[in-house]
């Protein structure tokens, strides 16, 4: 990895922001922490590239604006967000802003580092990426045709009760559905199910 | 003047106030607004008010003279003659003077509830039956409605009470979490750099106590995710499995307090629709809250966990103690927030329990043990492995 990427770290809460540097230090990667968005868009001109890895509600201006702000000065550096309300309505409209990961609080750091590490590798061609996009539409072909209408609506955000609606079929059933859908993409969270589909799934 | 006379014009005015006794009745009969039936001693209608035409749906010519037996449904129609009998011979009063809600059949044989007053008059040797009747439909419906609207209630603020504070809580307690879980990880990997066998140990445990960060994270999450939209992550497990897990986790360490613990499993009770986490937490709540109430107040300490396939495709989960066991009023609130018995406790424990149990479509609810104690049970919907779900549920 080039010596002269910088993950920028932009999170309100001190404790979170150093303890940040020093996980991420310990994998070897350089850091810069910021206290809120507007130091960091403030410390930007002189910013060496890198990514960014910001938290979505804070004070000021928030994680999703700052994208907006980051797409409206054409600068392109992947953002990954991270958050500790992890809702999926959120998930989503970070994904759809241009976020390239969206990770819930508290976090494994192989998680972490490993969209840090894709992120600074994003130009160039990515076999593992590749290779993790293939196992993942390999797990959605397995999804019977019902399963897959149920991870439709889980990944729009929808209660079990309004995709039962939606489906004209009971919410006990719904149920059924998405327990197996859980289990044949192997995902641990709904959360996680939401961003194996945004990040991988994207060919469907 | 003749004597005949006299008595022709008696008898003229007796009949005018004959008449005149009978015209009011009718009136009083067409217009008292609740319906009113007037029966003899052998239970034969000689009038029915107006209200209690429409309400039976038979008109006066219909019903004059019938059994007012044909007015109510089995088993009360059988033996309503009976009824009448026993009062004429033994006058004792079973419901004239008392009043008493009973069901009635329209002329449709439709049923309805109804509350029935019942006033006895004397006339000419003869009895005489007044029945005033008060349709309670309405008020029933309402009565239900109302309780329905009650429980909705009281679970809304439930949840709303544990979605506010798990939703505050997520917040507060994922951000020192994550620091915590950073700088563990972080530790685990400068260790890694280290050689020797103390180095191996420290990133072992350094990396479980990194897991463990984690661990209370998802904890939150769930719960968070399950106030907030009432469903949490549920899929097929094994009920043995999560009760081995579970005692696993709530047992440690009680050896020493001399508790027995045995376990009765039925083997029919096996594959659950569950969210693993939340059922943990629920069965680890009622283990530990068996353990503290046995070490505090009793000698013999068995603690007993139980499962239970029942027909109607629900598990039975139990777990039962031999502690002090609980006052009824106590046990009645038991699972409302903020009803504690501990001194140290907020009384929230039970109140989750519920909450989770309820959004898994069963119940929780507290038995006396009959050789003293207390035995919590709860339900959960058993399932198949691969269940493939029928559009027709």
């Amino acid at each position: 990895m080039p010596n002269s990427q910088v993950v920028h770290v932009i999170d309100d809460d001190v404790e979170v922001r150093q303890s940040l540097a020093f996980l991420l230090s310990t994998a070897g990667l350089a850091v810069r922490v910021h206290e809120s968005a507007v130091a960091f868009l403030t410390a930007l001109p002189g910013a060496q590239d890198g990514c960014i890895v910001t938290d979505v509600r804070m004070p000021d201006m928030d994680g999703l604006e700052l994208q907006r702000q980051l797409r409206a000065k054409k600068i392109g550096l992947p953002v990954i967000v991270i958050t500790g309300h992890g809702d999926i309505a959120l998930a989503v409209e970070a994904m759809k802003a241009g976020a390239v990961d969206f990770i819930e609080k508290p976090f494994d750091d192989e998680v972490l580092l490993g969209a840090i590490r894709s992120a600074l590798a994003r130009h160039a061609p990515d076999a593992e990426k590749e290779g993790r996009r293939a196992e993942i539409q390999g797990r959605l072909d397995l999804l019977s045709e019902r399963e897959s209408e149920v991870l439709d609506g889980l990944v729009a955000g929808k209660p079990n009760k309004i995709i039962a609606y939606d489906l004209g079929i009971s919410a006990r059933t719904v149920e059924v559905y998405r327990a197996n859908v859980m289990t044949k993409m192997q995902a641990a969270s709904l959360s996680e199910l939401v961003r194996m589909v945004l990040l991988d799934g994207g060919v469907r | 003047m003749p004597a005949t006379t006299h008595a022709q014009k008696d008898l003229a005015v007796l009949t005018t106030a004959l008449e005149a006794a009978e015209a009011r009745l009718r009136s009083i009969m067409q217009t008292v607004p609740d319906a009113m039936i007037i029966i003899d001693e052998r239970g034969r209608i000689e009038s029915l008010s107006a209200t209690a035409e429409q309400l039976f749906g038979y008109s006066m010519d219909e019903v004059a003279g019938k059994n007012i037996k044909q007015l109510m449904p089995t088993p009360h129609r059988e033996q309503h003659d009976g009824y009448l009998e026993r009062y004429l011979t033994t006058g004792e009063r079973r419901i004239i003077g008392i009043g008493r809600v009973v069901i009635g059949q329209r002329k449709d044989g439709t049923t309805f509830p109804m509350h029935l007053t019942i006033g006895e008059l004397k006339a000419a040797e003869k009895h005489y039956f007044t029945g005033f009747i008060r349709d309670l439909t309405d008020q029933q419906m309402t009565e239900n409605r109302l309780k329905e609207l009650q429980s909705e209630v009281t679970h809304m603020s439930r949840f709303t009470a544990l979605g506010e504070m798990a939703s505050t809580l997520a917040h507060e307690i994922n951000q020192p979490l994550t620091a915590i879980t950073n700088y563990l990880k972080g530790c685990r990997r400068l260790l890694e750099r280290i050689d020797g066998e103390p180095a191996l140990v420290l990133r072992d445990a350094v990396n479980k106590a990194a897991d463990q960060a984690l661990r209370a994270g998802d904890i939150i999450r769930r719960l968070r995710e399950f106030v907030a939209r009432g469903e949490g992550d549920r899929r097929v497990e094994s009920l043995p499995k999560l009760i081995e897990d579970a005692s696993t986790l709530a047992l440690l360490g009680v050896k020493e307090n001399g508790i027995a613990v045995s376990y009765r499993l039925d083997p029919a009770a096996d594959l659950v629709l569950a969210d693993r986490i939340q059922i943990q937490q629920v069965l680890i709540n009622l283990i530990r809250n068996a353990i503290e109430i046995m070490i505090e107040s009793s000698s013999r300490r068995d603690l007993e966990i139980g499962t239970l396939a029942h027909a109607d495709r629900t598990v039975e989960v139990s777990v039962s103690d031999t502690g002090s066991g609980l006052a009824p009023e106590v046990a009645a609130r038991l699972f409302q927030p903020f009803v504690t018995t501990k001194r140290k406790g907020m009384g929230l424990g039970l109140s989750i329990c519920r909450t989770i149990v309820e959004a898994h479509g069963g119940k929780i609810w507290v038995d006396a043990r009959p050789s003293g104690g207390t035995i919590f049970r709860f339900t959960l919907r058993a399932t198949r492995e691969e269940e493939e779900p029928t559009r027709a549920e």
